[in-house]
């Protein structure tokens, strides 16, 4: 029997969900082409798509449930189903990957005892999903639990960080922007990358230190968010300025070790206050040993020695003014001399002139395809039409590549200043920033960069007076890896399904709405500024004959020293690992380099001496892409590297033709029955076939590049493969082929069986111990544990 | 405006791509996603042809005719595109073209038919399909027969077999329908023809089966109800593909059907996802999902908007009218 006060409850909870929905109908709009924001408002609304919001869509717009269906289930980002209260992202980009991400997220499956189907704790606190790349990859394997992300989460501290999660929560700061309260003059700057990479890093701890100190001390120091300096693993880091100008840099310091340094740079105004500085510090001294081994008193080479290799072989074009500028201080960017290059594009006038020097320069798209930005652009400029639109593709979904999201977040006026550049020169009216939704600092970022330039009549109508008018918005994507490709990013702006269609016509002819549409990549547009401040001339001198400039790169994997680097093309990939990333880590030798992504090829170890350049790359089976670059070392399995960059493109294929949708599926059922030793010579040949078959016959650029980790693989590695139809992996990783065992080296101290989350270890103190391996699941916590190392993977069958 | 296409000089319309061109000029080039007339989007694959100027494989239904094109659209390494094309398809397309019992039968009872007009109970059609393969009735060959059809029938995994001779000879015992004149004799299926075949029940198929299918004879209907104008079949035929090399793995359940209107019946299991139906319903069938767990499905709500023409216009027997 129906209760009359719950259901008129009802009735009315239903009447409030719809005029909240139709006040998000109103703000967005009711056309076809505003069914992804919708969404995307509606999602955030209610944290999910309720089906009684989407009726109301039907009835007040123009979207019908055929369309709003497809395109919903179409994009990853959006929810038919209510998740739990908070979620936690466990990100299986290439670096985590190889660092485990898999055995992260079974255990916390296990921690918070979900079964098979499951993604929502029973209590409703927690949804546990995986996501394709958080662009951290430094910090691998890193997971992100509500908008914080926790670094280098192995699977034995699952139960750590969901506790302190809870503390987070509970002492999240409410604000923490600084203010120079007693508006005194200050002595002097400290600088720090407030990226959301360097805060996991413990920037944030070091930041809240320098307050904290900065206030003790009584000295007012101006403490600066800087971009990212791309030395992810030297973080926390701070470079002090003094009065004279003079930086001294301070990586790998501890929170505790920050009120010394400031002590040291700048002591304190008032005489009185010195003097308790030193009596306090005099105490610290004899209390704790901890002023005696201060970063402080270290020499200078060992304090900055590994960083200064790091950087020493970069050069920076779009990341110019790293390390020095704020992200979002237009001012400094303009004394700087930002926005100059705009100002004599635009006092110029001569759009051809500034076509041809792009040409000259050899600037080359960087988002993958590389092909000759001042070709594109002359094509957009000769098309005819009233309206024409110009792209900036942000819509970095590579796992392993976080380029364009440090260029959004940490420069993101240069690349408005690239964009104007190229919109006056092409005759564009209108500018569009396509920036994923999994990077919703860079969303921000750009939003309050535009705004500061809208402000400053940099954007808008009669741009800087030169009759120029143009302005730009942000399109989100909603999470598909497809929509990098040109054509369908095209038709997710304009709501549809990410389909990509056939080339030609090229958006350059017949784009965005149909109008003539010029789509350039966020590190591409870094680029423009250079060449129309120092002329082609100066950028042809970087680089090789058939790559100009600089390539940004993503370096993590199995490296010493991961991060975000520039470096000249003509560099050669082993300068990169052994130079800039310090070799590699753990003492373990270089396997290969894995240069492009789930498009690309990995580069073996004795091939290393290649120099970076498209047309070297794309020779070698690898393909020079955004510019993810994951190192592998001798522990990693070729054959399931190729296997996970299949299970991606599979998952984010987006099913329009066959070869891409049901062929790039076979051949990961191919290469699972590969990694489950239950593979034949056959196979590999069958393999072989169908990926030459999809690289020249599928659709589009991702189909035809998907097969590229298989084929560079098999040129590479075929004994791999081989080996695996024989029920060998050399590495370890493909668990169907491996038990664990315990050698003699143990002593029996019995820790291996306390963290074995199925007890399939049996406690005998001061016994060797023995894994059952029918309860085995291989999570690899007792690896970990085992002090002794004792605890080794063994391949089922030998040679 | 003049192309080649195998060496072949045809003359083109503007604006025409090159699969019309080659269709106007009697050169044939299969194609699942394309219908003559309809909105279609390029996705099968199976039309693909080798623009020699670039050496791409291209798709032929959407590339427009351009004076001086040189298309090869018959050579060994396009065959074998459009082969693999088709073994793909067929690697996700759970069905049969015909039933197993009726494959089987040395006398050439066409078993499936016969026990879909008992089921419905048309006792005269049954008999005339007997009739059609027993000339000399009551007398049946079965008698001295082992029963291929029940060793092949497909109920036999999931339970116990139809018991087909029991149920012939019911239908040859029935006095009453004596003078039912033979069914005209159809075309003998070869043995060398392409047929898709269903693959192997899952668990929870077998469970789901079982317990669903109940009709007097228990028969699970394994032949194809579209298989009369499949494209799908007919190009593997004329390509020579005898099965998927590729296995058959597809998530989607199989012999799962939805009645779409009151003619109109839906089996996903034999869908390609060519999308004809989608571009061809205004707030019908639409997509969902995306790659390889990409659906065509048709909201409860949208079934007003299906029409039975859809039939035709579906390449496969997924969309077929009762």
């Amino acid at each position: 029997m129906g209760c009359e006060n719950c259901n008129s409850n009802h009735e009315l909870d239903r009447q409030r969900l719809i005029q909240r929905v139709d006040a998000i109908i109103e703000r967005i709009g009711s056309t076809r082409q505003m069914t992804i924001p919708l969404l995307q408002a509606l999602q955030e609304e209610f944290s999910y798509l309720p089906s009684d919001a989407l009726n109301r869509v039907y009835e007040k717009t123009e979207i019908n449930r055929a369309h709003l269906l497809s395109v919903a289930t179409f994009y990853a980002q959006f929810k038919m189903v209510p998740y739990g209260k908070h979620i936690i992202k466990v990100c299986i980009g290439t670096a985590c990957h190889v660092k485990g991400a898999n055995l992260v997220y079974e255990a916390f499956k296990r921690e918070l005892q979900l079964n098979e189907d499951s993604i929502t704790t029973p209590d409703g606190k927690y949804s546990l999903e995986k996501i394709a790349c958080l662009g951290c990859c430094a910090l691998a394997p890193v997971v992100q639990i509500d908008d914080k992300i926790y670094s280098y989460v192995q699977p034995g501290k699952v139960r750590e960080v969901l506790q302190q999660h809870d503390e987070y929560i509970k002492t999240k700061p409410k604000n923490d922007e600084q203010h120079n309260a007693r508006g005194e003059e200050y002595v002097g700057e400290v600088r720090l990358g407030m990226e959301n990479c360097c805060q996991v890093s413990g920037n944030a701890e070091v930041y809240k230190a320098l307050l904290k100190a900065q206030e003790e001390l009584g000295v007012a120091i101006k403490i600066k968010p800087i971009s990212c300096v791309g030395a992810c693993n030297q973080i926390p880091m701070i470079d002090v300025v003094d009065k004279n100008g003079t930086i001294t840099r301070y990586p790998n310091i501890r929170p505790k070790e920050v009120k010394e340094i400031l002590l040291h740079h700048f002591p304190s105004a008032s005489p009185l206050r010195r003097l308790k500085n030193a009596f306090l510090n005099q105490v610290d001294m004899f209390h704790t040993d901890e002023t005696w081994d201060n970063i402080l008193w270290k020499p200078e080479k060992e304090r900055t020695g590994e960083i200064n290799n790091f950087l020493n072989i970069q050069k920076r074009i779009s990341t110019e003014g790293y390390g020095i500028i704020s992200p979002l201080d237009i001012d400094e960017y303009r004394a700087n001399g930002g926005f100059e290059a705009l100002k004599k594009a635009l006092h110029d006038g001569n759009r051809d002139a500034i076509i041809e020097s792009i040409l000259q320069s050899g600037l080359r798209g960087k988002g993958g395809g590389g092909f000759l930005t001042g070709r594109k652009w002359r094509m957009v400029a000769d098309a005819e039409s009233e309206e024409k639109y110009i792209i900036c593709n942000g819509d970095e979904g590579d796992p392993g590549a976080f380029m364009d999201r440090i260029l959004l977040e940490s420069y993101p006026l240069r690349v408005i200043e690239g964009m104007l550049i190229a919109a006056y020169t092409v005759g564009a009216s209108k500018g569009i920033f396509y920036i994923r939704a999994e990077y919703p600092q860079a969303v921000i970022r750009v939003t309050k960069a535009l705004d500061m330039c809208r402000r400053q009549g940099l954007l808008g109508d009669n741009i800087l007076q030169s009759g120029f008018s143009f302005d730009i918005e942000i399109f989100k994507g909603a999470g598909a890896f497809v929509c990098g490709e040109e054509t369908a990013l095209i038709a997710s702006i304009e709501g549809r399904r990410g389909f990509p269609s056939r080339r030609p016509p090229y958006p350059a002819e017949r784009g965005l709405f149909g109008k003539p549409t010029l789509i350039n990549n966020v590190e591409t547009l870094s680029q423009i500024t250079y060449i129309v401040n120092y002329g082609a001339e100066q950028y042809t001198e970087v680089g090789t004959p058939n790559s100009r400039g600089t390539k940004v790169f993503a370096l993590a994997g199995k490296v010493r020293h991961g991060g975000l680097i520039e470096v000249p093309m003509g560099t050669t990939i082993r300068q990169i690992v052994e130079d800039i990333g310090g070799g590699i880590e753990g003492g373990e030798k270089l396997k290969a380099v894995q240069i492009g992504g789930p498009s690309g090829g990995c580069i073996p170890a004795e091939l290393c001496d290649a120099e970076i350049d498209f047309d070297a790359l794309t020779r070698l089976g690898a393909i020079m892409g955004s510019g993810g670059m994951v190192v592998l070392s001798e522990s990693d399995c070729m054959v399931d590297v190729a296997r996970y960059f299949l299970r991606f493109t599979s998952e984010e294929s987006c099913g329009k033709c066959t070869f891409c949708r049901v062929g790039i599926r076979r051949m990961l059922d191919i290469l699972d029955k590969l990694c489950t030793g239950r593979g034949t010579m056959e196979d590999i040949d069958r393999l072989e076939e169908l990926a030459h078959t999809v690289r020249s016959s599928a659709l589009c650029g991702l189909g035809r590049t998907a097969p590229n980790p298989v084929l560079a693989t098999l040129r590479y590695f075929r004994e791999e493969y081989e080996e695996h139809v024989r029920g060998i992996c050399r590495t370890g990783t493909c668990k169907d082929m491996v038990k664990y065992v315990v050698t003699d080296k143990c002593i029996g101290c019995t820790k291996c069986s306390k963290v074995c989350p199925v007890e399939a270890i049996d406690y005998k103190p001061y016994e060797q111990h023995h894994i059952d391996i029918e309860k085995c699941t291989m999570c690899g916590l007792c690896i970990d544990e085992c002090e002794f190392d004792a605890i080794k993977k063994i391949s089922l069958k030998s040679e | 405006m003049k192309i080649t296409i195998d060496n072949r000089e045809i003359t083109v319309l503007e604006g025409e791509t090159i699969l019309q061109a080659a269709t106007r000029a009697g050169i044939s080039i299969p194609s699942m996603c394309y219908s003559d007339g309809r909105k279609h989007k390029e996705g099968c694959m199976v039309c693909v042809v080798k623009d020699l100027a670039s050496g791409q494989i291209v798709p032929s239904c959407v590339t427009t005719a351009k004076e001086g094109m040189q298309i090869d659209a018959s050579s060994n390494e396009v065959l074998g595109q459009r082969r693999i094309a088709l073994e793909l398809l067929l690697s996700d397309h759970r069905a049969d073209c015909e039933a197993p019992c009726t494959l089987v039968c040395p006398h050439g009872l066409d078993v499936e038919q016969f026990l879909a007009a008992y089921d419905n109970g048309a006792f005269e059609e049954a008999r005339a399909i007997l009739k059609r393969a027993f000339t000399s009735l009551p007398t049946i060959a079965c008698d001295e027969c082992k029963a291929p059809c029940e060793k092949a029938c497909r109920r036999g995994s999931i339970d116990k077999s139809v018991a087909i001779r029991d149920i012939i000879h019911e239908v040859a015992a029935m006095e009453s329908l004596s003078d039912v004149e033979a069914a005209p004799s159809k075309a003998k299926i070869g043995k060398d023809e392409f047929f898709s075949r269903i693959g192997i029940f899952s668990n929870d198929e077998k469970a789901r089966l079982k317990e669903s299918v109940n009709t007097p004879s228990r028969c699970l209907h394994c032949a194809c109800d579209g298989r009369v104008d499949c494209r799908l079949r007919a190009y593997s035929k004329e390509l020579g593909v005898k099965r998927s090399r590729y296995g058959i793995s597809t998530k989607q359940s199989v012999k799962l059907t939805i009645d779409v209107n009151e003619h109109l019946r839906f089996e996903p299991s034999k869908c390609i996802r060519c999308g004809l139906c989608v571009y061809n319903t205004d707030n019908g069938f639409t997509f969902i999902g995306r790659g390889f767990d990409m659906k065509v499905v048709i909201p409860e709500e949208n079934k007003c908007n299906a029409y039975d023409e859809l039939a035709q216009i579906c390449p496969t027997g997924a969309i077929y009218l009762k």
